[in-house]
C-alpha cells in the first residue's frame, strides 16, 4: 500500500515535471536563425523588437550584416548555399534572386499579417518589407539665408549657390538605381535609355556621391552639403539625431508623377533549414506593431497599412513623409524586370568617373 | 645529434602558400574566362576581359588615375617624412624614443578612422577650412571629397607612420661623422645634404618609395572613403565590378593588370637604380 502511494506520487511528479516543460518548451527550441539585413540602427531595432519575441520562444538569431548588394555577392560566391536563412532584398535585385533560383517558396498561411499588406506587395516568394520615398533634403535655414530658391524638381538643384554643396547617391548605394531612375524619368528618359539623367547628374556639379544614408547626417552636421538627394527617412533622422532644420521636397517628375518610391522585400532561401522560423521572422517585421515603431524611428514608409493613421500623429513623418495612399500612387516606380544593372552601372562610372 | 629545424618551416609554408597564393590562383584563373554575369564565367580559355582592358579608354584612365594617385602619395610622403626621420635619428635625448614610439602607434589605428579625422579637419565647419577662410588665403571651403588631391592626402596620411619609420632605419645607418667632416671642411647645411645624405639614403629611399607606392597602389579605403564615388582607382573599381555588378571574370581581370602593373613598375625602378649606380651617380 505504502509502496504503491510512494509509486502514484513519483508518477504525478513526473507527470508535472514532464507537462511543464512541455509548457516551457519554445516554438523554436534549438533553433538558430541567420538573418541578412543592415547593421547599425536598422538591425538594432529588429534586435530589440523581433529577437527577443523568437528567444522567448526557445530560439536564436545571428545577424549576417551588409547591404543587400554586399549579401547577394555572398550568395552569389558560396555558389547559392547562402550563409543566412531569410534576407533582405531591394526590388531592384528580384529578378537576379529569380534568374540564380535561391528562394524557398513561401506557406503565407505562416505569415498572416499579410492581410495588412496591398496585394502587390506580397506573393509566394516574396513579402514586402517597407517602402521608401526619394526625396530632395535641403536645409532651411540655408536656403533661406542664401535666397536659393525651395528646390521642386532634380533640375532645380542645378544652381549656382549649390555648386559642390550638394549629394547624390552613388550607383552602388542603396538609393543609387533609384536615385539615377528619378532624374532619368525626370528629364524625359526611362529604364532602357537613361542618358539624360546622367546628364543631369554631371550638371549638378555634386560634392559627393554617397556611399551609405548615415552619410548625410555628418555631411550636413559638418556644413559641407546643403541638400541632398536621398530617402525621406535619412532627412527626417538627420533633423531628429543631428538637430539639422531640414525637411524633404518630393520632386515632380511629370505631369502626373510626383516623389519616387523605393520598395524592399524579404525572402527565405532555398537551403535554409528553418524556412518556418524565417516566415515567423517576417510575419513579426511586418506587424502592426512593429512596422509602426520602424516608421516612426528611422522614417520608412511601412508596407501594413493598418499604421498608416497612427503614422501621421507624428509630426515630422507627416510634415516629410507622404501619408495620403491616393499621392503614394502617383509616385514613380521603376520597372526592374526592364533594367539591365551592369549597363547602368557601366554608364554610370563611365559618365560620372573624374 | 643534427636536428632538421627546417622541417618546421613546412607547416606555415603549405598553410601560407594555401591561402595567399593557391587563393589568388583560384580567382586569377577567372579572369582567363568569359564574364557571364552574376559570378559565371564561360568553359572556354579567352583573353577578351584582357582585351577590353587594354583597348578601352576608361580602363586604362583609371590605371593611369591609380599609378598617378600612387606616386603622388610616395612623394609626398618622402617630402614629409624625411625630415621628421632626420630629426628622430639625429636627436639625442630621450625624446627621440618618445616621437619613434608615437609614430608605432599611429600605424596602429585603422585606416577608417584615420580618414574620418581627415574628413572632420578638413569640412566645411572643420579647423582648416575654418582658419583658412578665417586668414583670407581661401574664399570658398576645401574639400577632400570627390578630387584626386583629397585621395592623395589620404593616401599619404595612410602611408606617413610607416614612411618614417622606414626612413628613420636609412638614416641611422649613415654615420653622424661624415656630415660633421663634410662641415669641418666647410660643406654648407645645404651641401651635406646634397651631397652627403642625399646620394647615401638614395637605394634605401627608393626602397621606401617603392614599398609606399605598392602600398598605395593597393590602396581600396582611402580612395574610396575620399574619391567620393567620383575618383576611380583599381581597387575601388574592383569592389564596383565584384560586389555591385558580380562580374567575378572583369574583377579578377583589373586584380591582375594591377598586380602586374605593380612588378613591373618596381623591377623598372630596380633597373633605373642600377644603371645610376653603375653610372656611379648613387653611393651604395
Amino acid at each position: 500500500m505504502f509502496k504503491s502511494a510512494k509509486n502514484a506520487l513519483a508518477g504525478i511528479f513526473i507527470t508535472l515535471f514532464l507537462s511543464s516543460s512541455a509548457l516551457a518548451a519554445g516554438q523554436f527550441d534549438g533553433v538558430t536563425l541567420l538573418v541578412g539585413t543592415w547593421g547599425g540602427l536598422w538591425k538594432d531595432n529588429q534586435v530589440e523588437n523581433i529577437v527577443s519575441k523568437f528567444e522567448a520562444e526557445g530560439g536564436k538569431v545571428e545577424f549576417v550584416t551588409g547591404s543587400p548588394a554586399a549579401n547577394f555577392a555572398k550568395i552569389v560566391a558560396a555558389r547559392g548555399q547562402a550563409p543566412f536563412d531569410v534576407v533582405e532584398i531591394l526590388a531592384a535585385q528580384v529578378k537576379d534572386y529569380h534568374e540564380l533560383d535561391v528562394l524557398h517558396p513561401l506557406d503565407l498561411s505562416l505569415i498572416p499579417n499579410t492581410e495588412f499588406l496591398a496585394e502587390s506587395r506580397y506573393n509566394e516568394w516574396l513579402v514586402g518589407s517597407w517602402e521608401t520615398q526619394e526625396v530632395i533634403c535641403y536645409h532651411k535655414d540655408k536656403f533661406a539665408e542664401e535666397g536659393i530658391p525651395v528646390p521642386t524638381t532634380y533640375r532645380d538643384l542645378v544652381h549656382p549657390k549649390l555648386a559642390g554643396r550638394i549629394q547624390f547617391p552613388d550607383i552602388n548605394s542603396g538609393g543609387g538605381l533609384t536615385g539615377l531612375a528619378g532624374v532619368t524619368f525626370a528629364e524625359g528618359g526611362d529604364e532602357t535609355n537613361i542618358e539624360p539623367g546622367l546628364n543631369l547628374v554631371k550638371e549638378m556639379n555634386v560634392l559627393k556621391f554617397w556611399a551609405r544614408g548615415g552619410e548625410t547626417m555628418a555631411q550636413f552636421e559638418s556644413g559641407d552639403i546643403i541638400a541632398s538627394v536621398v530617402h525621406a527617412g535619412w532627412c527626417l533622422r538627420t533633423k531628429k539625431l543631428a538637430g539639422q532644420n531640414v525637411t524633404t521636397v518630393h520632386p515632380r517628375i511629370n505631369d502626373e508623377l510626383v516623389g519616387v518610391a523605393s520598395e524592399g522585400w524579404w525572402g527565405v532561401m532555398k537551403n535554409s533549414k528553418n524556412a518556418e522560423a524565417a516566415q515567423w521572422y517576417i510575419n513579426q517585421f511586418i506587424s502592426s506593431d512593429y512596422q509602426l515603431k520602424m516608421a516612426i524611428k528611422t522614417g520608412l514608409v511601412p508596407v501594413n497599412q493598418s499604421v498608416f493613421e497612427p503614422m501621421a500623429d507624428d509630426p515630422l513623418v507627416a510634415e516629410m513623409i507622404v501619408l495620403d495612399p491616393e499621392k503614394v500612387g502617383s509616385q514613380l516606380r521603376v520597372d526592374y524586370s526592364k533594367v539591365i544593372i551592369p549597363d547602368w552601372t557601366d554608364q554610370w562610372n563611365r559618365a560620372i568617373a573624374q | 645529434m643534427w636536428v632538421r629545424w627546417w622541417i618546421l618551416l613546412i607547416p606555415p609554408l603549405i598553410v601560407g602558400f594555401t591561402l595567399v597564393a593557391a587563393s589568388q590562383f583560384v580567382f586569377l584563373r577567372a579572369s582567363f574566362f568569359e564574364d557571364l554575369g552574376l559570378g559565371r564565367v564561360g568553359d572556354e580559355l579567352v583573353i577578351g576581359n584582357y582585351v577590353q582592358f587594354l583597348t578601352d579608354g576608361f580602363y586604362l584612365k583609371i590605371l593611369w588615375v591609380t599609378v598617378k594617385t600612387s606616386a603622388l602619395a610616395a612623394l609626398s610622403t618622402l617630402i614629409l617624412g624625411f625630415p621628421v626621420a632626420y630629426l628622430i635619428a639625429r636627436m639625442r635625448s630621450s625624446w627621440s624614443m618618445i616621437l619613434l614610439a608615437g609614430i608605432v602607434v599611429s600605424t596602429f589605428i585603422t585606416i577608417v578612422i584615420k580618414v574620418y579625422g581627415l574628413i572632420v579637419i578638413f569640412s566645411a565647419n572643420g579647423l582648416f577650412n575654418q582658419t583658412m577662410l578665417a586668414i583670407g588665403l581661401f574664399d570658398k571651403p576645401f574639400s577632400v571629397f570627390g578630387n584626386e588631391t583629397g585621395v592623395v592626402i589620404g593616401l599619404m596620411h595612410f602611408t606617413l607612420g610607416f614612411g618614417v619609420l622606414l626612413l628613420y632605419s636609412i638614416i641611422q645607418t649613415i654615420p653622424k661623422s661624415l656630415e660633421s667632416a663634410a662641415q669641418i671642411h666647410g660643406a654648407n647645411r645645404w651641401r651635406v645634404y646634397y651631397r652627403i645624405i642625399f646620394p647615401l639614403s638614395l637605394p634605401g629611399v627608393t626602397a621606401m618609395l617603392l614599398m609606399v607606392f605598392n602600398m598605395c597602389m593597393g590602396a581600396f579605403t582611402s580612395a574610396a572613403l575620399l574619391g567620393g564615388g567620383r575618383v576611380f582607382t583599381l581597387p575601388v573599381m574592383i569592389q564596383r565590378i565584384v560586389m555591385m555588378d558580380i562580374k567575378y571574370s572583369m574583377g579578377a581581370t583589373i586584380a591582375a593588370v594591377l598586380l602586374v602593373s605593380v612588378i613591373v613598375i618596381n623591377l623598372l625602378s630596380i633597373y633605373l637604380l642600377r644603371r645610376l649606380r653603375a653610372a656611379h651617380l648613387v653611393v651604395v
